[in-house]
């Protein structure tokens, strides 16, 4: 192998476009003008537009496979090249997930799907098939690693695409509409794992309509309209200028305009801006009584005599991680939340009940986090981990 | 109220091989003139249910009633039947087939044999409620995601149906499509249409449907109006869904402030209306139905606009706006805050419109509809 | 891919657009066929000046790049071809121009060289000819124009409905070629054969989703099995018709009057 182009890993940008211009072929219109924009590591960012506000071809420059008619793109401060060698090297550092799976299937069998990217990649074949597990394994489909890829449900193909995005081993995923088409739990579900891939390094890249998803995930946004980019920073600084927001095809999340209304009238701060339920329950519901969470970290196996116990004892119990829920749902074991784990055991904490979240050894550092920025909310969140 | 569709044990499978049926002895009742949604998660069986509706799908078992007739699966009495159901599928590429936009609309109206001069009023009027009618020449394969689903819309608005069911009607929608296509919904059940949607997404059958049937793997799990469903939340993890964010934090927020959950607010108006301090007072909205000779309001405040017709003659004239999408809630929320607002409105809605500023009495904020 | 996709945009845009497609497809035929009958070298100038003014006229000289380069290539061929002829003379005829090349002889006559520019120039008006109607009339509009000629309705849907989604198949073809792209999918040769041998099964698999979804969907919408014509394209009427029959005969005219005026090997001074 030659020496890699892309090598700056003190970088602190992750990717950035400077003066990005684009036309689509035979088009007078471009598709992209002059976009500048910085998306940092570590910092969990969306792409907000209406429909054909240029978001895809946003995220085409940001891995290389289109080119800028003008300006630059740029991987950890370096220009991109557009070379064969170097759109290889780009391809396994910047990794895309579609909206539509049945656009990014290529394999007859899950496992065959999963291991095309690395393949491609030209890796040995043991590396291959390393890759190729862990990613399945990553998003519970290693089981059925056989099966046709055609006869897996909408919400496995979504998953399935995923695995062969993380098998290309990327630093950053960008995702093209996570949830659309997903119903509600397993939207849920999706937005965990890529917690969960955030968590382990991975910087997650979200391009989206939906405002309230995105102001749920989200720590900054770029904003684009018409192709061309109008806002990029924090959230409640976008939606704050209500009629920026309603310009580009936007409306205010319902967390953001519930809680600026009420703090309006009730004559109190907007800020902490809360983002999730519980937060926005924690703030509205100043001194009252709450319960206690407990965050239990399943290292082996979850133990069902211990939740029932738990249950019989009037504790709220709930999961996090895909772990967890692979052995919840494959055990029978039964729980109060499968899906949305913490937001739903918290909201009852506010209420309170006692409530208990297993999750899976690598989650109790988000669980943590979560609970934290809960705390800002009112009250500290009484909480112990274990 | 009338009774328009009655399912009668009906149990369906795609094939005899097929161990769990598609729809396993479903019994319910779906009336006229209600907002009615069908809720579930992929593969609940909801797009089965309304292709029995129209009879595309007969059943194995039961029996389906429309108007008190059991359906008569004969040719011909389908065709009739379908001029009175029309359903709009999700992806509007698997329903638009013509190759220009005027042409797949008048697809229906021609093939009820309707004279020309007949057809051509149903495509102009139709196209303009969509707001697509200076597209009317353009290829359908030159039109984006948006605008094809417009033209889909425009298609069974054209035939003029009575009852209208609409399959994720604002999926792979941004907010502002999705609530013209939701101002829509509410201008045809204004017009009298029975709309009936099939949708995965709580929030929005949350904010306006009166009725909802929910469904599992099959199995109905529930059919009634929305708040003893969500209120269950066993029931609500078992079919695949969550709770609407409105109904969960009423829910929470009056638990944890010992207020009684009831009126259960289903709007970001109507929630902020209920957990309001005490005494807020409330604007007003001044509620104008457009007309053709109207001069612009003497108003100092935030103009919205509801109602394909107020939009065009609001743009036409060059009256100012603010609000041209969602402009209803736009308005009340601004009337919760204490602002007083203006809303030009098409007549067909103005009912709609005061029924719903009034309601926001109902959680505790007086909010004025000054016609 | 992109061909298809322009010259469509192109003929919907089309000045002439509403003319009788059926009406335009006689008069380019005939037009064509008025253009070789005589061996007149000044006819392909005359067609060449209707084909360029028809052509101006319905999309003002707004040629996509990618549709010229297409025009382009086509007159390359047309010189290689015109360049051959003329290298090819009758070798009982005195040369012109007469050489070894490699294994090749080239033996260029007067004859011969007069018929390459013949043929250059006829196929250049053709194009041009062609190229006018095929820039100004959709395909939905040439099926709807052959209902006038009798031709089986059956036939105009499919032709309709294939054209349909050949757009929308173009659509996910594009996706999933991006998607191929951006996992390495088009890394060394094999891998592309791979890749594509996957796109296709993908479009294959796609399309019939989309077939039996469609099915429903037209019944839904209470299809008879058979698309009723909202806007029936203009009628090719007696105006039309004399309209081709003028143009042909004057063309055809000009050419038996003109046929000896010019040779171009005279002309150019090679004879």
């Amino acid at each position: 192998m030659s020496k890699p182009y892309y090598n700056n890993p003190d970088a602190e940008n992750l990717l950035e476009m400077r003066g990005v211009t684009y036309y689509y072929e035979g088009n007078k219109a471009p598709s992209l003008s002059d976009v500048s924009l910085t998306i940092k590591k570590g910092v969990k960012t969306a792409i907000l537009g209406g429909n054909g506000a240029g978001k895809s071809t946003t995220f085409y420059h940001l891995n290389g496979v289109v080119k800028p008619a003008e300006g630059t793109v740029l991987y950890r401060d370096i220009p991109l090249k557009y070379k064969k060698k170097h759109r290889r090297e780009l391809c396994s550092h910047v990794a895309v997930v579609l909206q539509n799976p049945d656009d990014q299937i290529f394999g007859q069998t899950v496992l065959a799907d999963a291991e095309y990217g690395p393949m491609n990649i030209g890796l040995p074949k043991d590396e291959v098939q390393e890759r190729a597990r862990s990613a399945l394994e990553q998003v519970g489909l290693w089981e059925k690693r056989d099966s046709n890829s055609l006869q897996l449900s909408y919400g496995q193909r979504k998953r399935l695409s995923l695995a062969g995005a993380i098998a290309m081993h990327p630093d950053v995923l960008i995702m093209d509409e996570p949830t659309a088409g997903l119903d509600p739990q397993m939207a849920l579900e999706l937005m965990e794992l890529a917690e969960q891939l955030h968590h382990s390094g991975m910087d997650i890249v979200m391009s989206t309509h939906d405002v309230d998803l995105a102001y749920m995930w989200a720590d900054e946004i770029h904003v684009l309209r018409r192709s061309e980019k109008i806002y990029s920073g924090k959230q409640e600084g976008f939606y704050s200028d209500r009629e920026l927001a309603y310009s580009a095809g936007l409306l205010a999340p319902s967390m953001f305009q519930i809680n600026t209304t009420l703090c309006g009238l009730r004559g109190i701060d907007p800020a902490p801006y809360p983002r999730t339920e519980p937060q926005l329950i924690a703030k509205m519901t100043p001194g009252a009584d709450r319960g206690h969470l407990d965050i239990i970290k399943v290292e082996d196996a979850i133990d069902g005599s211990q939740v029932s116990e738990l249950r019989g004892a009037g504790k709220i119990v709930g999961i996090y991680g895909t772990g967890t829920r692979k052995q919840i749902t494959e055990s029978g074991i039964g729980v109060d939340f499968i899906f949305g784990g913490f937001e739903s055991c918290t909201s009852q904490v506010l209420k309170g009940r006692d409530a208990v979240i297993f999750c899976d050894p690598d989650c109790a550092e988000i669980m943590e986090k979560k609970a934290k920025e809960l705390s800002e909310f009112g009250e500290p969140l009484d909480y112990s981990l274990s | 109220m009338m009774t328009l569709f009655e399912v009668r044990n009906v149990t369906y499978r795609y094939n005899s091989r097929q161990q769990r049926p598609s729809l396993d002895n479903i019994t319910l009742d779906i009336n006229e003139g209600r907002r009615t949604a069908i809720l579930g998660a992929n593969g609940a069986g909801k797009s089965t249910l309304f292709y029995h509706l129209n009879g595309i799908f007969k059943p194995k078992e039961g029996e389906v009633r429309y108007n008190g007739v059991p359906l008569d699966y004969d040719r011909n009495k389908l065709r009739e039947l379908r001029n009175d159901i029309c359903v709009v599928v999700q992806n509007p590429d698997e329903q638009i087939f013509s190759s220009t936009v005027e042409s797949d609309v008048a697809f229906g109206p021609m093939s009820m044999g309707l004279p020309k001069e007949d057809v051509d009023e149903r495509v102009e009027s139709a196209l303009d409620m969509v707001g697509m009618l200076d597209y009317r020449r353009r290829p359908s394969t030159q039109l984006s995601y948006g605008q094809r689903k417009r033209v889909s819309l425009a298609g069974a608005l054209a035939v003029r149906p009575k009852v209208m069911i609409l399959d994720e009607p604002t999926a792979g929608l941004d907010p502002q499509m999705a609530r013209e296509v939701m101002e829509l919904v509410d201008q045809m059940c204004c017009d009298g249409t029975t709309v009936i949607l099939s949708t995965h997404d709580v929030d929005l059958v949350y904010s306006w449907a009166e009725e909802i049937i929910v469904l599992n793997h099959g199995e109905l799990v529930y059919s009634g109006e929305p708040e003893e469903f969500f209120s269950d939340p066993e029931k609500t993890a078992f079919a695949g869904l969550c709770r609407p964010h409105t109904f969960s934090i009423n829910s929470y927020v009056s638990e944890i402030s010992g207020k009684e959950q009831t009126p259960y607010p289903r709007t970001n108006s109507q929630i902020v209306a209920k957990m309001a301090p005490e005494g807020s007072k409330g604007g007003s909205i001044r509620v104008v139905p457009t007309k053709d000779d109207m001069a612009p309001a003497d108003f100092e405040g935030t103009v919205g606009v509801m109602g394909y017709y107020s939009k065009k003659t609001v743009l036409a004239k060059g009256i100012r706006y603010d609000y041209m999408f969602d402009a209803l809630e736009m308005c009340m929320q601004d009337a919760v805050k204490g602002m007083d607002s203006l809303l030009y409105c098409d007549e067909s809605m103005v009912n709609l419109a005061v029924d719903r500023i009034r309601s926001l009495e109902r959680f505790g904020m007086k909010v004025e509809a000054i016609l | 891919m992109s061909e298809q996709t322009q010259m469509d945009t192109l003929a919907y845009s089309s000045r002439m657009l509403e003319w009788a497609p059926l009406g335009k497809l006689l008069f380019v035929i005939s037009v064509l066929i008025v253009n070789i009958m005589t061996e007149s070298i000044l006819v392909p100038f005359v067609t060449l000046a209707i084909g360029l003014i028809l052509m101006a006229y319905s999309t003002n000289f707004k040629i996509p790049f990618m549709i010229a380069l297409a025009i382009l290539e086509a007159f390359v061929i047309l010189i290689f071809g015109a360049g051959v002829v003329s290298v090819n003379g009758d070798m009982s005829d005195p040369a012109i121009w007469d050489t070894d090349f490699l294994w090749m002889h080239f033996h260029m006559t007067e004859t011969s060289f007069n018929e390459a520019w013949l043929i250059l120039l006829r196929g250049t008006a053709g194009v041009a000819v062609m190229l006018s109607f095929a820039t100004s009339t959709p395909i939905p509009y040439m099926s709807l124009g052959l209902k006038q000629v009798r031709m089986p309705v059956e036939v105009i849907e499919i032709v309709v409905l294939i054209y349909r989604y050949a757009f929308l198949l173009l659509e996910r073809m594009e996706a999933m070629w991006n998607a191929a792209s951006s996992r390495m999918g088009f890394n060394g040769k094999m891998t592309s054969i791979r890749t594509v041998a996957a796109i296709a099964i993908g479009i294959f698999i796609q399309s019939t989703n989309l077939s039996d979804k469609s099915q429903v969907a037209l019944e839904c919408r209470n299809y008879r099995g058979y698309f009723p014509v909202y806007r029936e394209p203009a009628k090719t009427g007696v105006k039309w018709i004399l309209v081709i029959i003028i143009t042909s005969v004057s063309i055809y005219l000009f050419g038996m009057y003109t046929s000896d005026w010019v040779n171009m090997a005279e002309l150019l001074g090679v004879a």
